[in-house]
C-alpha cells in the first residue's frame, strides 16, 4: 500500500501553549483512518494544518512522495486535500448546487454562469453519495446531516483524494451515522484516503482501517485494525492515572438537598431529559466530551439557554427560567468563555466584581461599602492587581476568573456551577482555584464543575457526572471508580 | 398525506411576494376612491419620482447583501451634480457626464471600498463619515447656492424627458435592474456577494477573496449614485447641495421592504424595485388623498415595522414547520 500523506515532526504553538509536539500521522490511499486522543491532545490541530487552516512552526508534509507546503486554504484543495470541518461551513441561504461549487466552480455558458449544467453536475456528485435532494432547495432546508453531506459532495466535486472529517457524527442520530459511514466506505473503495476524528469508541472501532492515538500534543501510537480494542486505544489516550486530590472525610450526617433538575429536555436539541441532584457542601464534576451538551445544560439551568421542559427546584421551591430569578434563588454559574460571556473587558476590575448586585438598595452601595466588597474579595482570592480602576482586561486569565467567581459569591448563592473553570488558565492559578472550591464546599455551598479534563474531575470532586451525546450516561461516587468508567460513559463504549 | 392541490407554501414565496400584493392592493383601491389617480400624468410623475431612489437602492442592495452599507449616496448625488454644473461649461455635455461619473466613482468607491472592503472597517461608520464630506464639499464649492445649467436633451432624458413614449427615467432603471439582476444571478461576482454576505468565513475557505468582493459593491454603490446625482440634474435642471438629503433611509427602508435583509447574503433586486415603488406609490396615493406630508413619514415608519414583523413571523412559522417535519421523519 503506498503512502498519500505523510505528515513527520509536526509542532506548533499557540502563543505560549504548545498543540503540537512533533506529531506525525502517515495516511494511506483508500483507508479510513482513525485520529484518537483526549480533548486538548492536538487532533485538530493536526487536521487544520493538513488542511491548510493553519501554518505549522516546524515539521514536513508530504503528498504523494514530495515535499510541500501549504500557505492557504486553496493549495490545500489543489493538492486534492478538503476538510469537512466541526462547525458546517456552508452559506446557508444559497441553493444545495451552490453550495456544492462555491468558489467559482459553477459551470459556465455564454451568459455567465449555466444553472442548469451546474445543478445536473451536481446531482451527479449528490447522487454519489446517495443523497436524492432538489439542487435548487436552500441548503438551510436540509436536515444537518444532509448537510454535511452536501460538504462532502463539496470535497468530492473538487475532486479530492484526501478527505479529512473532523468529528463528522457529533451531532447526529445513530441512523444518519450509519447513512454516513456507508457513504464513507464507498469513497474509501474508490481510493480515497479519509481521517477521521470521532469521540464515540463503537464508532472508531466500526469503521477504521488503521488508527494514530494523540496524548498530550504527541505521537503515542499507531496500528492496523488487528489487535485493536477498547482498552488499547483507552491506555493510550488517557493521560497517566491522575492523582486524588486530598479531601476531608465527609461527615455521616444526612446530605442536604439543594438543587434539583427534573427532567429537562432544551429546544435546540444539545440535550434530553436530564435529571439529577446536588446536595449541600458537595462539589460534583459533569464529565463529558465537547458537544455532549454540558454548557448548554447548565446554561439552561440559570435561565439563558432555551429549555422545552422540566424544572429547576432549589431548596423545595421550582424556579422560573430566567436567570434573575434563578439568581435570586442562589443559583449562579461562572460562565465557559470569559472573554465572550463573563467579563467586559474595557471596564475596570471593580465594576466587573460589583456587576450582580445592582439591585442592591441605594443604601448598601455606598462609595465605601462597594470599596470594601472589593478589597475582602481581593485579599481573600489573593488576586494580583495593580489598582480595582484597572481594567479587567489587564488581568491575568486566572485572576480575571477570581473576580467573576468572586462577583457569583457577592450574590450569596446557594449553589456554584462552573463551566470549564479553569480552561487557559496557568497550574499555579488552577491550584488556587481548586483550593478556593474546596473552602466554599466546606462552608456548605454546592458545587457542579464542568470540565473537559478528566483530571481536574478527579482532583476536585466527590461525585461524578458523565454525559454522552445529550444524556446523562453515568453518576458515580468518586470513591469507587476508575478513569476508565468515565471515559467509557463519556464516550458511548458502555452502556 | 399530500394534498392534491399544490399550494405555494408561505416559506417558498420570495421575500418581496407581501409587499408586490399590498402594491397591489392600493392601486386597486386608490383605482376606485381617486379615478385622478390612473391618469396618465399620475402614473408617470410615480414612474418618475421612484426612479433615483430605485437606482440609489440597487447600489444600496449590493452593499446590503454583502451585510454592509452605503449612507453616503444622498450625498454623493448632490456632490455630482455639483460637480456636473462646474464640468459643464468647459466641454462638450456628454463628456462632462462621463468624467463626472467616472471621477464619483473612482473617488467615492475608492475611498469607501478601500477602508471598508480592504481595511475591514466599519461600513455603517465609514459610510456616515463620506455622508458628511461629499454632502459639506457640495456645500462649500457652491456656497450654498442653487446651481442652474443649461443642460440639454441628454441629461434631460435621463432624469425626465421621454424616449418615443416611454419616460427616460423608466428606461434607466430598466437597464440598470435587468444588468444588476443579470450579474448578482450569472456572474462569479455575484454569488460571491450572497456567499461573502451569508457565511463570509466558509467564502474565504472556498477560495473566494472576500476583500475585492466587499470593495468592489462600494463603487458599484458610487457609480449608481452619481448616475442618479445626474438624473436629478436632468429632472431640475439645476444642482443644488441640498439634494436628495436624507433619502438614504428612504432607500434602506425600501429595500429592507423588498426583502433584502440587513445582516446580509438574502434579497433581490426585484424585492427593491418593489419596495421603493410601493414606497412612492403610498407617498403618491397620501398627496392625492389630501393627506399632510408628515404622515407620510409615519406611514413608512409604520410599514417599515410591519415587514420585519412578519418577516419574522414567516421564518418562525417556517421553522417550526421544518422542525415538526423532521422529527415526523425521526419517528418514522
Amino acid at each position: 500500500m503506498t503512502s498519500r500523506v505523510s505528515m513527520v515532526g509536526i509542532t506548533k504553538h499557540f502563543d505560549a501553549v504548545k498543540a503540537l509536539q512533533g506529531a506525525s500521522l502517515e495516511l494511506h490511499a483508500g483507508e479510513i483512518h482513525t485520529l484518537a486522543g483526549e480533548n486538548g491532545s492536538g487532533k485538530s490541530t493536526l487536521l487544520k494544518i493538513l488542511a491548510g487552516v493553519i501554518r505549522p512552526d516546524d515539521g514536513t508534509i508530504a503528498i504523494d512522495g514530495s515535499k510541500i507546503t501549504f500557505s492557504k486554504v486553496r493549495d490545500a484543495i489543489s493538492h486534492g486535500v478538503s476538510m469537512v470541518s466541526q462547525e458546517l461551513s456552508l452559506v446557508p441561504h444559497l441553493s444545495i448546487a451552490e453550495n456544492v461549487f462555491l468558489g467559482h466552480k459553477q459551470s459556465r455558458g455564454r451568459l455567465g454562469i449555466d444553472w442548469r449544467d451546474t445543478e445536473k453536475r451536481a446531482v451527479e456528485v449528490l447522487e454519489r453519495l446517495n443523497l436524492d435532494v432538489n439542487p435548487k432547495d436552500e441548503v438551510s432546508s436540509l436536515p444537518q446531516h444532509e448537510q454535511q453531506l452536501v460538504e462532502i459532495a463539496r470535497a468530492m466535486a473538487a475532486d479530492s483524494k484526501v478527505l479529512l472529517l473532523d468529528e463528522p457524527t457529533s451531532s447526529l442520530a445513530p441512523n444518519e451515522v450509519s447513512a454516513l459511514f456507508k457513504v464513507v466506505r464507498q469513497l474509501r473503495d474508490e481510493g480515497v484516503a479519509i481521517v477521521m476524528i470521532s469521540h464515540r469508541m463503537s464508532e472508531m472501532l466500526d469503521i477504521s482501517d488503521r488508527f494514530t492515538v494523540l496524548r498530550d500534543s504527541k505521537f503515542i501510537d499507531t496500528s492496523t485494525r488487528e489487535g485493536v480494542t477498547e482498552d488499547w486505544l483507552i491506555e493510550r489516550m488517557v493521560l497517566n492515572k491522575p492523582k486524588r486530590g486530598v479531601r476531608a472525610t465527609q461527615s455521616n450526617e444526612k446530605p442536604e438537598l439543594i438543587l434539583e433538575v427534573k427532567g429537562m429536555t432544551d429546544r435546540a436539541g444539545a440535550f434530553q431529559n436530564i435529571s439529577f441532584n446536588l446536595y449541600k457542601g458537595e462539589i460534583v464534576g459533569l464529565a463529558g466530551l465537547a458537544g455532549a451538551g454540558r454548557t448548554e445544560l447548565v446554561e439552561a439551568i440559570v435561565g439563558l439557554h432555551p429549555r422545552e421542559s422540566g424544572d429547576v427546584v432549589v431548596a423545595g421551591q421550582i424556579v422560573a427560567h430566567s436567570t434573575r430569578a434563578t439568581m435570586n434563588a442562589g443559583v449562579v454559574l461562572v460562565p465557559d468563555d470569559r472573554r465572550q460571556k463573563s467579563t467586559i473587558h474595557d471596564m475596570s476590575i471593580r465594576d466587573n466584581l460589583l456587576l450582580s448586585i445592582h439591585g442592591r438598595p441605594q443604601k448598601q452601595r455606598s462609595k465605601k461599602a462597594e470599596e470594601k466588597i472589593v478589597s475582602d474579595w481581593v485579599s481573600k482570592f489573593k488576586i494580583k492587581m495593580s489598582h480595582p480602576d484597572a481594567p479587567i482586561s489587564s488581568l491575568s486569565g486566572g485572576n480575571q476568573q477570581k473576580v467573576v467567581i468572586a462577583r457569583c459569591l457577592e450574590t450569596k448563592p446557594k449553589v456554584l456551577i462552573l463551566d470549564e473553570a479553569t480552561r487557559g488558565i496557568d497550574l499555579g492559578a488552577k491550584a488556587e482555584i481548586y483550593q478556593i472550591l474546596r473552602e466554599l464546599a466546606a462552608e456548605g455551598l454546592a458545587i457542579l464543575c464542568v470540565s473537559s479534563e478528566l483530571s481536574e474531575i478527579f482532583e476536585i470532586s466527590d461525585r461524578v457526572l458523565v454525559m454522552h451525546a445529550g444524556d446523562l450516561t453515568a453518576d458515580l461516587d468518586r470513591s469507587s471508580i476508575e478513569e476508565s468508567d468515565v471515559v467509557s460513559a463519556a464516550t458511548g463504549a458502555r452502556k | 398525506m399530500r394534498s392534491l392541490i399544490k399550494v405555494p407554501r408561505l416559506s417558498t414565496l420570495p421575500a418581496w411576494f407581501g409587499v408586490l400584493v399590498l402594491e397591489i392592493l392600493l392601486l386597486v383601491y386608490m383605482v376606485i376612491t381617486q379615478p385622478v389617480f390612473f391618469s396618465s400624468s399620475n402614473i408617470s410623475n410615480i414612474v418618475r419620482s421612484s426612479a433615483i431612489p430605485i437606482i440609489l437602492g440597487i447600489g444600496m442592495t449590493f452593499t446590503i447583501l454583502t451585510a454592509g452599507i452605503d449612507l453616503s449616496v444622498g450625498s454623493v448625488l448632490a456632490f455630482t451634480g455639483i460637480l456636473l454644473s462646474g464640468l459643464i461649461t468647459h466641454m462638450p455635455r456628454v463628456t462632462a457626464v462621463l468624467l463626472t461619473i467616472v471621477i464619483t466613482t473612482i473617488v467615492v468607491g475608492g475611498i469607501n471600498g478601500i477602508l471598508i472592503g480592504k481595511l475591514g472597517l466599519n461600513s455603517f461608520v465609514i459610510t456616515l463619515g463620506t455622508l458628511g464630506i461629499f454632502r459639506g464639499i457640495a456645500y462649500l464649492v457652491t456656497n450654498g447656492t442653487t446651481q442652474s445649467m443649461d443642460t440639454g436633451k441628454l441629461i434631460n432624458t435621463l432624469g425626465d424627458g421621454n424616449v418615443g413614449p416611454v419616460p427616460g427615467p423608466f428606461l434607466v432603471v430598466l437597464v440598470v435592474a435587468g444588468v444588476s439582476i443579470w450579474a448578482l444571478k450569472s456572474t462569479y461576482f455575484g454569488r460571491d456577494v450572497y456567499a461573502v454576505g451569508g457565511n463570509e468565513f466558509a467564502a474565504r475557505l472556498a477560495g473566494i477573496f472576500t476583500s475585492r468582493v466587499k470593495m468592489t459593491v462600494y463603487f458599484i454603490s458610487a457609480l449608481l449614485a452619481a448616475l442618479a446625482g445626474i438624473m436629478q440634474v436632468g429632472r431640475l435642471q439645476s444642482a443644488a447641495p441640498t439634494a436628495g438629503a436624507g433619502i438614504e433611509l428612504a432607500v434602506v427602508a425600501g429595500v429592507l421592504l423588498g426583502g433584502t435583509r440587513l445582516s446580509g447574503g438574502v434579497g433581490s433586486i426585484t424585492g427593491t424595485v418593489i419596495g421603493l415603488l410601493f414606497l412612492q406609490t403610498v407617498q403618491n396615493s397620501l398627496t392625492i388623498q389630501g393627506v399632510s406630508s408628515y404622515w407620510q413619514q409615519v406611514v413608512t415608519g409604520v410599514l417599515l415595522g410591519a415587514a420585519v414583523l412578519f418577516e419574522r413571523f414567516r421564518v418562525q412559522y417556517s421553522g417550526r414547520r421544518k422542525s415538526r417535519e423532521e422529527n415526523n421523519v425521526t419517528k418514522e
